[in-house]
């Protein structure tokens, strides 16, 4: 069983705020999922014949691009879409922020 | 006669012997939504233009134009991007999003003249196999509306089911389009990896997640596969017609019986039987075949799935779009953005995959089910040399009761024989194999085809060898 501090320091690297008592539940169901997906210690990886995934490098030319771009010519409805907005510029909080 | 009924490839046909309009088929479907919607909850909005536009694709076949499907009303899954449309993937936290662009299957759909009549319902991100999980209500199964229609893609299933449009497109991260085709009676494909490009649909399992069509025949779910497939700059996985060698056909059907020995319903597999035994008499030889890991294919699936979840959906921090809350500092505008925006499955599979993916269990969890899933991949392909397709039911019983599935666990055990081609980029496909009876009702269920990568022919091929 998962513990009470290890799910609020979970839900801390997960940035989310929990609500009152969904700490227990979430530990209750994050236990039995887990006992359940712990089946995969089964699985014998065999090191010696690796099947190595055939993974391709997708590459194209470093230049802008306009035609066929999803977000050509979209400015105005990517401004829109701004939580907090001046202007033509989005309004975000400072990231270093004073000790107090 | 009900237009609304007609399959994509008959309203095509009428359309072009000009014996019907678009508008026909438009207010035919429009009038269902009227009288059901309210009830069942499928669409979540209804476009206020389809009238428009369905004059404008009259207007477009009066002039020759002939779209692969000029004139055909579609349903679209809220998690995927129309521009200037909502598109809210059945979330809070983004209830009030606008879409910037068009999905490239949106913008293929559009040039090839089909008609959008609304967004409809899922589970929130596509996270359930019941559309129960959607911040604006679950879904009823128009067939038996005590029960849920499948999901994620219930919505989409639902809409065909109950007459509210042609077909629908859906996506499949575990079974999400073929579970709710078989629940509601369909025809559900989920592509090779990379078939379909993702760009504008929201991400949930990016190793995993495909766009797929929800269609009354095995032959629609052809036509809207073709308009969507196709290689796309902004979708680095999609894949050429040609990235993968040609299958051989062999006329042979593996059949991995080890995976059904239990926890299946016995009529669900008696009606597999049956479907097998047509099969045989048509010609077609079934070969026994083992999947030796695929048993620990849903410990695999529900440890990736959300440790790509979460990841994914960290992007949802209240910067650039959707809800955007205000706390005390930065980190806490995360954390109270997401602690309201997101609902209890949504919360759940974020915990789980950042637990797995956490610094002491990564090795433990994440690292040894990708093990896992290269020799899964490995024994499909080894399997699908010597055979066609490999048949199994599509989930182990039918459309479950509204409720019945509480506790998330047992509800991810119905993916077990969905996730595999998932994890392992086959294309699989889920047809009709008749009914069970279920308090009195009768109930669909659905046959599931995998095939090679980029063999969605068998797919086609077989599945009409059962309609």
């Amino acid at each position: 069983m998962i513990s009470k501090e290890e799910i609020v320091a979970i839900a801390e690297l997960a940035r989310l705020k929990l609500k009152d008592g969904e700490a227990e539940t979430l530990g209750k169901d994050i236990s039995n999922i887990l006992d359940y997906v712990g089946q995969i210690n089964a699985f014998e990886a065999d090191t010696t014949k690796e099947h190595k995934p055939d993974v391709r490098n997708v590459l194209r030319e470093d230049v802008p691009r306009q035609e066929g771009d999803a977000m050509f010519e979209k400015r105005a409805s990517i401004l829109a879409a701004l939580p907090r907005r001046e202007g033509d510029h989005n309004v975000v909080r400072k990231i270093i922020q004073k000790d107090e | 006669m009900d237009l609304a009924t007609l399959s994509i490839a008959e309203a095509l046909q009428k359309l072009e012997a000009k014996e019907i309009t678009s508008l026909d088929l438009v207010r035919a479907a429009k009038a269902h939504i009227d009288s059901k919607n309210a009830d069942l909850n499928i669409y979540l909005e209804v476009f206020v233009d389809i009238e428009e536009q369905a004059k404008a694709a009259d207007a477009r076949r009066a002039q020759g134009e002939k779209g692969a499907l000029l004139g055909i009303p579609l349903a679209i899954k809220d998690n995927i991007l129309i521009e200037g449309r909502h598109a809210s993937g059945a979330s809070k936290i983004l209830e009030n999003y606008v879409a910037s662009y068009d999905a490239t299957v949106i913008k293929k759909l559009k040039e090839a003249g089909a008609i959008f009549l609304g967004r409809v319902n899922m589970d929130e991100f596509a996270m359930g196999g019941s559309t129960e999980n959607s911040a604006f209500g679950p879904t009823k199964n128009p067939l038996d509306t005590s029960r849920v229609p499948g999901g994620s893609s219930g919505g989409s299933a639902a809409a065909v089911a109950g007459q509210m449009g042609q077909a629908a497109l859906g996506s499949d991260t575990g079974g999400s389009i073929r579970e709710p085709a078989s629940f509601c009676g369909l025809v559900g494909l989920k592509p090779t990896y990379g078939a379909t490009s993702r760009s504008g649909l929201m991400a949930l399992g990016s190793s995993l997640d495909q766009i797929g069509p929800l269609t009354r025949t095995v032959e629609d779910a052809e036509i809207i596969f073709n308009v969507i497939r196709g290689k796309d700059p902004l979708d680095s996985t999609t894949i050429d017609s040609d990235t993968y060698p040609t299958h051989v056909p062999t006329k042979k059907i593996g059949v991995p019986r080890h995976l059904f020995a239990e926890g299946v319903d016995k009529d669900v597999l008696e009606k597999f039987e049956e479907s097998l035994k047509k099969l045989e008499a048509a010609g077609y030889e079934l070969v026994d075949i083992k999947l030796p890991s695929a048993p620990l294919a849903l410990a695999m699936y529900y440890i990736i799935m959300p440790a790509e979840a979460s990841s994914n959906l960290a992007r949802f921090d209240g910067v650039r779009y959707g809800l955007a809350k205000v706390g005390d500092s930065l980190l806490e505008d995360y954390a109270i953005t997401k602690g309201e925006g997101f609902g209890p499955e949504v919360r759940r599979r974020i915990m789980l995959g950042t637990y797995v993916l956490s610094a002491g269990y990564y090795d433990a969890y994440y690292g040894r089910a990708l093990a896992a899933r290269e020799a899964l991949a490995k024994e499909y392909d080894d399997a699908l040399k010597k055979v066609d397709v490999i048949a199994t039911p599509t989930a182990p019983c039918p459309a479950t009761k509204i409720g019945e599935k509480s506790d998330p666990l047992s509800m991810y055990l119905m993916d077990v024989f969905t996730v595999p081609a998932n994890l392992t980029g086959n294309p699989a496909l889920s047809v009709p194999m008749g009914t069970v009876v279920r308090e009195g009702k009768e109930l669909p269920v659905g046959l599931q085809f995998t095939a090679s990568h980029g063999d969605e022919a068998s797919l086609f091929a077989y599945g009409k060898l059962l309609a």
